[in-house]
């Protein structure tokens, strides 16, 4: 940011902050003669942000921010509309021109300053460290070294986590699952906005909020680099409604209403959003040993999981040509359920839906292997099952005329040949289940894709990062396509 | 000894044949002829039950196959025979994954669970008997089809069978091929070794058969004839 731009910034936020008579900078011309300004967030586990109440389905979307935009269209004189973006892809979203302004608890942290322009703030927001039933003895994030703790990815509370050296953090995609989490005891604690604590705490009536709540952030909302007017007429608007009360008659509402907010009027909070951070570059060293670790993780989930797949497809595919009529019907019974319901359900069901049970609460890694494993095995069972039939009839009655049993037969004669065959779509699936794999990250696991979104949102670049993280790809997949290729070279010259 | 009694056998509505008797005598070369689609191949793999009979009783040793058992005591009893028996197939049958030596060890090694040195010593044995001894790494793809054939009667002889049962070996040959096949077959005859052959060719019948057996003259009373 240049010394120029810097200094009439603070000039403007502090006429803002200093005038109680407060004065409203002019909506830009596009956006009053568009009539309407659009404001992205994510209403995915939303409360108190942007959500549908289950209680109240009519009403449609509601929560402070939706009042807040209402009240804020009303003092720029426009509509304003709401666009669903994901929480984590708000930036970008932003930048693409899919809305004009984020309004979703949205924290002005340093990555972000880079890529976007801050208003002034709005609420100001503590964090709130949550354990789940029974926990004892904890009371901030220091009693909590060596254990897992959920936030919600890219978060204020994520990075409060990351600087607790000994804290691991658990990566959600929503507060709702850490919660969920935190209720299975996949994870030792939770760290959330207070707001989000405060609205989800109904739905998780056994997680206990342990400590004061602490660290004050600001949510602010985000507008692209270039639109400063529409900064200035945000920020103007911003001062009216707090001026007029309109403010803390919404966060009475919404429950929301602390002590704190009484700063928000003060020179140095409503300043906040003119604090020039330096400008962040990636860390290259860094970033590729995260990227690392997620292309090993990414290895290890799709090795282990075709592995399994391999040896269950077989087991499948032999049971449905050679076992008793009920096993045969099961067979099939599992190759259509598993090829015809999304991958993504099977796995939330086998996480989410089996961690309801102390005895079959599985981590995340596991569930991967087994969700990715089961799943393909329906495929590789199909697979199986038409090269052994593709074997001639000959050479089952020339085994069997051996006096080799049935058994004999398969393991000496017919599935050695049909392993052969399934060589080269096998590989094609391997490979197919080794781009797959990045489905696991739904389950808080990390693995290449995940860590390349994570790391591309915190730089916010998506190109060189995403050409870097496919040439990761490639290098696993491509070997073995080679060494696929090669192997079957060497049998087509033993039988032709 | 296999030994068929009073054996019948439908096949797609048609009685091929009934109340049929046949010995496979030791040391014999049985020689089954027949017109053409007369059930002549169906007889002599009922012979070790690649089919399964509707009336009459399989014998070989202790072993007797009724045609009414249930299919896991029939499956138990088949494979019994079969470890007594020997099939060569008109279309060879070897197994293309395995080399010659292992197509002639894999039986005795996976049925009778005799060593692995033990087994190759004896099939080179056989190949030598069946003048491919040469050939123990070659892999079926790359041998011609008399070739292949003398591979499949070593890979049959490997387990020591009571008696050796011959598909039309020649049908799918060349006639030099033929030739290389039936010098073989001579050969076994001569050392005593028990064969039955169905074969389409009535001068090679002739010549290698200690009894002929005329399908259509045995085949009882069909009924649809």
């Amino acid at each position: 940011m240049s010394p120029l731009v810097r200094i009439l910034l603070l000039l403007a936020a502090a006429f803002v902050a200093t005038s109680s008579a407060v004065a409203q900078s002019a909506l830009p011309e596009q956006y009053r003669r568009a009539g309407v300004l659009r404001w992205g967030a994510d209403a995915e586990g939303g409360a108190p942000f942007v959500f549908l109440d289950p209680a109240r389905p009519a009403e449609g979307e509601v929560g402070f921010e939706v009042d807040l935009a209402r009240e804020l269209g009303a003092v720029l004189g426009v509509r304003t509309e709401r666009v669903q973006a994901p929480y984590e892809n708000l930036v970008p979203a932003l930048e693409r021109g899919d809305f004009d302004f984020v309004l979703n608890g949205f924290e002005a942290t340093p990555e972000r300053r880079t890529k976007v322009r801050f208003s002034r703030p709005y609420y100001i927001f503590n964090q709130q460290l949550t354990v789940g039933p029974g926990t004892t003895g904890v009371r901030s994030l220091g009693d909590l070294v060596g254990k897992r703790v959920g936030v919600l990815g890219q978060s204020m509370s994520h990075q409060i986590v990351l600087a607790h050296p000994g804290v691991e953090p658990a990566i959600y995609e929503s507060n709702v699952t850490a919660y969920q989490d935190l209720v299975n005891g996949r994870i030792a604690g939770s760290l959330a906005d207070v707001p989000i604590a405060r609205a989800q705490r109904p739905l998780f009536p056994t997680l206990v909020d342990v400590g004061e709540p602490f660290h004050d952030a600001f949510y602010a909302m985000a507008v692209r680099r270039e639109d400063d007017g529409l900064q200035r007429a945000i920020d103007d608007a911003v001062g009216t409604l707090l001026a007029n009360g309109t403010l803390e008659r919404i966060y009475r509402k919404w429950d929301l209403w602390t002590a704190a907010q009484q700063r928000l009027g003060t020179p140095e909070v409503a300043l906040a959003h003119a604090d020039a951070a330096a400008q962040t570059d990636l860390d290259w060293g860094t970033t590729f040993a995260l990227l690392g670790l997620g292309a090993a993780r990414t290895l290890l989930v799709s090795v282990l999981s075709f592995a399994l797949a391999l040896a269950l497809g077989l087991c499948i595919a032999l049971i449905r040509l050679h076992g008793p009529a009920p096993l045969r019907w099961a067979a099939l019974a599992y190759v259509e359920l598993f090829r015809g319901t999304p991958i993504l359900v099977q796995l939330l069901l086998l996480y989410y839906g089996l961690g309801q049970f102390e005895a079959l609460r599985l981590d995340a890694f596991y569930a991967g292997v087994l969700g990715l494993g089961l799943n393909y095995a329906a495929y590789e069972a199909e697979i199986y099952r038409g090269a052994l039939l593709a074997i001639p009839r000959g050479q089952r009655e020339a085994a069997l005329a051996l006096g080799m049993t049935t058994l004999q037969m398969l393991r000496h004669v017919t599935v050695p040949q049909a392993l052969r065959l399934t060589l080269a779509p096998s590989t094609n699936d391997f490979i197919a289940l080794f781009k797959d794999s990045s489905i696991v990250m739904v389950i808080s696991y990390v693995e290449l894709t995940k860590q390349y979104q994570m790391l591309a949102n915190a730089s916010g670049r998506f190109v060189l990062l995403g050409l870097i993280t496919s040439a990761l790809y490639l290098a696993m997949s491509l070997p073995l396509a080679f060494a696929a290729r090669r192997f079957e070279r060497r049998l087509d010259r033993d039988r032709a | 000894m296999i030994r068929l009694r009073g054996i019948g056998k439908r096949f797609a509505g048609r009685t091929l044949f009934q109340g049929l008797d046949l010995d496979l005598v030791p040391g014999h070369t049985t020689v089954i002829v027949g017109k053409s689609g007369s059930g002549k191949s169906t007889l002599l793999r009922v012979c070790n039950q690649l089919e399964r009979h509707d009336t009459g009783t399989v014998e070989c040793g202790p072993i007797a196959i009724p045609a009414d058992l249930p299919v896991r005591e029939w499956q138990r009893r088949a494979t019994a025979l079969r470890r007594r028996t020997g099939m060569v197939f008109q279309g060879f049958q070897l197994f293309p994954h395995l080399n010659v030596l292992d197509n002639v060890t894999l039986a005795p090694r996976v049925v009778q669970g005799v060593a692995r040195a033990a087994a190759e010593v004896k099939a080179k044995e056989l190949l030598e008997l069946v003048s491919m001894r040469d050939a123990a790494s070659r892999f079926p793809a790359r041998l011609s089809g008399g070739e292949a054939q003398r591979v499949a009667i070593a890979r049959a002889l490997a387990t020591d069978p009571e008696v050796l049962l011959l598909d039309e070996p020649t049908a799918a040959l060349d006639p030099a091929s033929t030739a290389s096949v039936v010098a073989v077959l001579r050969d076994l005859r001569q050392r005593g070794f028990t064969l039955a052959m169905v074969t389409h060719d009535p001068d090679l019948g002739r010549e290698i058969a200690d009894t002929l057996f005329d399908l259509d003259a045995n085949r009882g009373p069909t009924g649809d004839r």
